[in-house]
């Protein structure tokens, strides 16, 4: 990068299936307002600010326009993305591209979503094409069904091991103040809870969230003077899959799926030969179960077809040799639009030693995020506690 | 005097729009071929070989003009499926498909690419499973609008048994 | 080579319908609640800024600070900008013609954006002055006023 970029600050929501009591704007200012405590700066220090969320979820577009005032971007420069779910992990990675070109040294990322507000099922079946697929377009439970049943009948996996992501993300979450779900379930919970599409059951998805997020990226300069345990953003990744191939589901495919494409690609750029001992902790894109199993072997945290056998050892338990989610993940708190910059956030207070309840149990230098955008691509972000 | 529990308000909002989308080269002659003549054209890329649905211009894998229409089967195998039973709606009718139901991929002999669709079987696990063998189903012909719906359904082939294990 | 067969250009009409549910919070439901059960127009104060902002917000957004200040504003106001819609669309809230305009409410800064009726379309200007018709039946929204009238 041209210009090193740190993380001097962020905060997020008491996640909530609820939120009467804050409009859209007033719910995002909360995280904005932990974000510039915990950063110790002033709106009027922030040279620019970058707004997402998903699009039109609340039935609401253009919500940067909206939000100039609780989001401080008033005579800012700044602008609104909208990747999908990806959108705050790309807002990052925009944040990073402002700060590293040299053109702006502190930039404000927020990130929202008010799912209870808006019929999120019809919003996304506008994802489909409207003449092939649309009629059939129901929501993202089916995706991920499919995926887990590819992923069954190519490796031999069994609903047990679903059921296991599915404990281990709601006990982690158990452990963190701002999660959404925090249940204190088994697996035995998990394979009675009702079945939404075969093999997902109840436990294997995601909540829908009320909850926003929000961090301060800044130069070099700026970090070392003013932030006691700046995170470093390494790198970042970006990769599409094709239009229509959904084969992504398929664990045995041949095709350079989207997700693969990216790791290979930010593991080059880190020159990482062995990811899981040279990352600390990983925060993943899980909206559902088995997504989790996939991202370990699409990560190359273990052969393929091996990713049950991580969970099924609890190798990727918060105290294991290769925490994943210790944040209680998406499968936790799912605020779409926050969703991806949480893991981000979430990877910088494990890195800093802030995560409370959630810390992992041992010194944490790197850690890797990821996020789907409508499981059609995927956006990674890698960080450091030293530049070196 | 008792403390009234706090009245918030909420204000429905329902955005209803209209649009006219236009199919595009490829996509009206894979959707007027399935309407007119029951068959399902895909389109091969001349580069990596690929046979690639619905067709599109442009293999997104090699940046090459795809212009090679190739007929498909109408008998393909099932790589992935779902029981669903959730009352999903198909949002370009508004009425759910009533659950529970099986929805699964197919990859058309021929085709490199899947397609998902609504599979007529009875929603078990004993009667479904990854690789049975299905055809696809069309619409009588007087009543194709032109639209992936033509298609109604995937069945299984007669004669197959789920394999054991 | 077969010559490629012609097709008429295919093109479909849909629809896209959401339905959504906008939660206005503590500070914006004191707002519709004052308005639907009092008559009463509530703004918003920055005292470090001097201003008075409606709708009622709880961040300013000149100086970041917490608000929290609600006052009575209106119900008189002045006429800033308007418009005379003379052409009818389904999105539109009613059939043309009719006036639209902004009014700034006395002791406001900020303008409300609402219909102008019981008017003159050649009399309506800017800096005309206006108060507001509550609605007869209200429904704890903006249309709790029903428009603007000349005084």
């Amino acid at each position: 990068m041209k210009r090193n970029v740190a993380i001097i600050g962020g905060g997020q929501t008491y996640h909530a299936a609820r939120r009467h009591d804050v409009n859209q704007v007033e719910m995002t200012n909360e995280a904005i307002r932990r974000a510039l405590d915990d950063a110790q700066m002033r709106i009027d220090e922030i040279d620019a600010v970058l707004v997402s969320n998903m699009e039109f979820f609340e039935g609401t577009h253009m919500t940067d326009c909206w939000m100039a005032d609780g989001s401080g971007a008033y005579g800012k420069p700044g602008i609104k993305i909208t990747t999908g779910g990806t959108v705050g992990a790309t807002t990052v990675c925009v944040g990073a591209h402002y700060v590293a070109s040299g053109l702006f040294d502190n930039v404000l990322c927020v990130a929202f979503e008010k799912q209870e507000e808006g019929d999120t099922g019809a919003i996304l079946s506008s994802v489909a094409h409207p003449l092939w697929g649309r009629s059939l377009a129901g929501a993202a439970v089916g995706y991920f069904a499919m995926m887990g049943s590819s992923y069954m009948a190519a490796w031999g996996a069994k609903e047990e091991h679903s059921a296991m992501v599915a404990v281990k993300a709601r006990q982690n979450a158990r452990k963190n103040k701002y999660a959404h779900l925090k249940l204190d379930i088994t697996i035995e919970d998990a394979l009675n809870s009702r079945m939404l599409a075969w093999p997902i059951r109840m436990l294997d998805m995601c909540p829908a969230s009320n909850g926003a997020c929000a961090m301060i990226l800044a130069d070099e300069k700026t970090a070392k003077d003013r932030c006691k345990k700046p995170v470093w953003i390494r790198a970042m990744e970006t990769a599409h899959n094709e239009q229509f191939e959904l084969d992504w589901r398929d664990v045995k495919t041949k095709r350079p799926i989207f997700s693969k494409v990216c790791a290979s690609r930010i593991y080059k750029k880190l020159g990482v030969s062995d990811p899981a001992k040279y990352f600390d902790v990983f925060e993943v894109y899980e909206p559902a179960t088995w997504a989790e199993l996939v991202w370990y072997e699409d990560l190359g945290l273990c052969k393929p077809g091996e990713g049950f056998k991580l969970i099924e050892k609890g190798m990727t338990n918060i105290d294991g040799p290769i925490p994943v989610n210790p944040s209680g993940g998406v499968l936790s708190t799912n605020c779409i639009g926050a969703s991806a910059m949480l893991r981000v956030w979430e990877a910088a207070l494990q890195i800093r030693g802030d995560a409370g309840g959630h810390q992992v149990p041992k010194d944490v230098n790197r850690a890797l995020t990821t996020a789907y955008g409508g499981t059609n691509w995927a956006v990674m972000t890698a960080l450091s506690k030293t530049l070196d | 005097m008792t403390k009234k529990e706090k009245e918030l308000i909420s204000i429905p909002i329902t955005v209803n729009v209209p649009y006219r989308f236009a199919a595009g080269k490829y996509m009206t002659k894979f959707l007027m071929e399935l309407k007119n003549n029951g068959k399902i054209l895909a389109i091969k890329c001349p580069k990596c070989g690929r046979v690639q649905l619905p067709p599109r211009v442009v293999c997104a894998q090699c940046h090459v003009k795809n212009d090679e229409w190739v007929e498909l089967s109408h008998e393909g195998t099932l790589v992935a499926f779902t029981i669903m039973y959730l009352p999903l709606t198909d949002p370009t009718t508004g009425k759910p498909h009533k659950p529970p139901f099986v929805y699964g991929s197919v990859r058309l002999d021929g085709a490199t690419s899947v397609l998902d669709h609504l599979v007529n079987i009875e929603p078990t696990m004993d009667k479904v499973w990854v690789g049975m063998r299905c055809k696809v189903v069309l619409r009588p012909q007087k009543d194709r609008i032109g639209d992936l719906s033509d298609i109604r359904c995937l069945e299984p082939l007669p004669g197959q048994k789920k394999p054991r294990g | 080579m077969t010559k490629d067969k012609a097709y008429e250009p295919f093109e479909v009409d849909q629809r896209m319908v959401a339905h959504s549910n906008y939660w206005a919070g503590e500070m914006g439901s004191r707002f519709y609640i004052t308005l639907r059960d009092k008559k009463k127009i509530l703004g918003v104060r920055c005292t470090k800024c001097n201003k008075t902002f409606w709708p009622p917000r709880t961040t300013c957004v000149f100086c970041f600070s917490k608000l929290d200040e609600l006052v009575e504003i209106g119900p008189y106001g002045t006429l800033e900008t308007f418009t005379l819609v003379t052409y009818s669309e389904p999105v539109h809230p009613r059939k043309a013609p009719f006036v639209y305009g902004i009014v700034k409410l006395d002791g406001a800064d900020t303008g409300m954006a609402h219909f102008i009726d019981e008017v003159d379309f050649n009399k309506v200007h800017i800096g005309m002055r206006v108060k507001p018709v509550f609605a007869k039946e209200k429904k704890g929204n903006i249309l709790d006023i029903q428009y603007f009238k000349p005084i």
